[in-house]
């Protein structure tokens, strides 16, 4: 059987875009798994090219958005995932996952907290790439690029105002609002670790596949294709694992 | 042993209250909400600290405040109210699962009470009673009302 770059999607009480996202993952050529965060132990991280964790309202957002997903996860795992990273491995935390990413202490120190409006928001907003460090995650997309977000509590926020500053300086803010959508810090919606082989982000790839996902009928990409911005966003971390690992050479 | 914490919110400034009322109101009224957790446990209290920092406490953008005076202060009146005792509470749930799922915790937490805090500040007079219709559900939470001029 052909050997493919394997995902495994962990899957919280609460978790409720697993499904379209390993759909999306599937569409790149992955092959992929959603895992019940009940089922899941070290030892099933095994194989295992990218970890997602992707949207939805975890454990009911209780106590905070992330807080209890984290929490679990480190009752389950301890630093397992952390030794993934370090041993090659990619995550990818979509929205909630973002936030759960965030609380592991994965990312760049910081926080989610609620939307400035203190409502929950539900639109279209347009990205910016970050251009002082590639990310594998982001590499065949454009410089601007539109995507979905579905958030109540997607503001990023840090210690001090100069610390989210820096995080853009240095690179780690990948993913930028090109207007003010929710109070972020530096308007940061996605950001990387040192090693870039993390990433967490507020807007939803996966929920952008089609060009028939965008609102307007009309549209089309850069190059006339069907596909949408987050279809790029899984294609290039496929080609990246895909690449790295040496699969691509043998196939 | 009961240790009462207060979690403040230090980036969400004051809002207008006609946003916790179902009609405008005419006074010029701002609100904050915190959150109390009020711990019953026998053993190491700091250790009971330790948990509320690290399960109930976001460093980076919350102030934890312990005992049973407010974190804030300056109000008119202060609504608390959580859900009745016997309700299914589901929040309170998932966080004593966590801590019986704890490897061996230096205390022994018997019960927690979740409450969620609104001050109300301003010159206007406003009648709580309005406000307690408003934010508590009669047929699952339970509150109390503490006038700010006592």
């Amino acid at each position: 059987m052909e050997k493919r770059p394997h995902a495994l999607l962990l899957k919280f009480p609460g978790t409720n875009c697993d499904a379209e996202t390993a759909r999306a993952l599937k569409a790149v050529g992955f092959s992929a798994d959603v895992l019940p965060i009940s089922q899941v132990s070290p030892d099933r991280l095994e194989g295992v090219d990218l970890v997602v964790l992707s949207g939805g309202f975890s454990y009911g957002d209780y106590v905070m958005a992330g807080r209890l997903a984290q929490l679990v996860s480190e009752q389950r795992l301890g630093d397992a995932l952390k030794q993934f990273r370090d041993k090659g491995g990619y995550l990818l935390g979509i929205c909630n996952g973002f936030q759960i990413l965030t609380r592991m202490g994965l990312l760049p120190e910081g926080s989610l907290i609620h939307n400035d409006t203190g409502r929950f928001k539900c639109n279209w907003v347009k990205l910016k790439k970050g251009s002082q460090k590639d990310s594998p995650f982001l590499r065949g997309l454009p410089d601007e690029f539109e995507l979905p977000i579905a958030h109540a509590e997607g503001r990023f926020v840090t210690k001090d105002a100069s610390e989210a500053e820096a995080l853009v300086a240095d690179g780690f803010g990948v993913l930028t609002y090109t207007e003010d959508i929710n109070g972020s810090f530096n308007q940061i919606a996605g950001l990387q670790d040192e090693s870039g082989r993390v990433l967490g982000l507020m807007p939803h790839p996966e929920r952008f596949i089609w060009s028939e996902h965008h609102y307007d009928p009309d549209w089309k990409n850069e190059n006339g294709g069907e596909h949408g911005s987050g279809y790029y966003m899984f294609q290039s971390i496929f080609e990246e694992i895909e690449e790295k690992s040496g699969l691509k050479a043998k196939a | 042993m009961k240790a009462v914490f207060e979690i403040v919110d230090r980036y969400l400034e004051a809002g207008c209250c006609s946003a916790l009322l179902y009609a405008p109101i005419d006074e010029d009224l701002t609100y904050r909400q915190t959150r109390r957790y009020t711990l019953d446990f026998e053993g190491d209290e700091s250790a009971a600290a330790d948990f509320v920092s690290k399960t109930l406490l976001d460093e980076v953008a919350q102030d934890l405040h312990q005992g049973e005076g407010g974190a804030l202060s300056g109000y008119q009146f202060v609504i608390d109210y959580g859900m009745k005792p016997g309700a299914l509470d589901l929040e309170k749930e998932a966080v004593v699962s966590y801590y019986e799922h704890l490897d061996g915790p230096a205390f022994q937490l018997n019960d927690l009470k979740i409450e969620q805090r609104v001050y109300v500040f301003g010159e206007g007079k406003a009648n709580p009673d309005r406000f307690v219709s408003d934010i508590c559900n009669r047929a699952i939470h339970t509150w109390s009302v503490i006038d700010g001029a006592n």
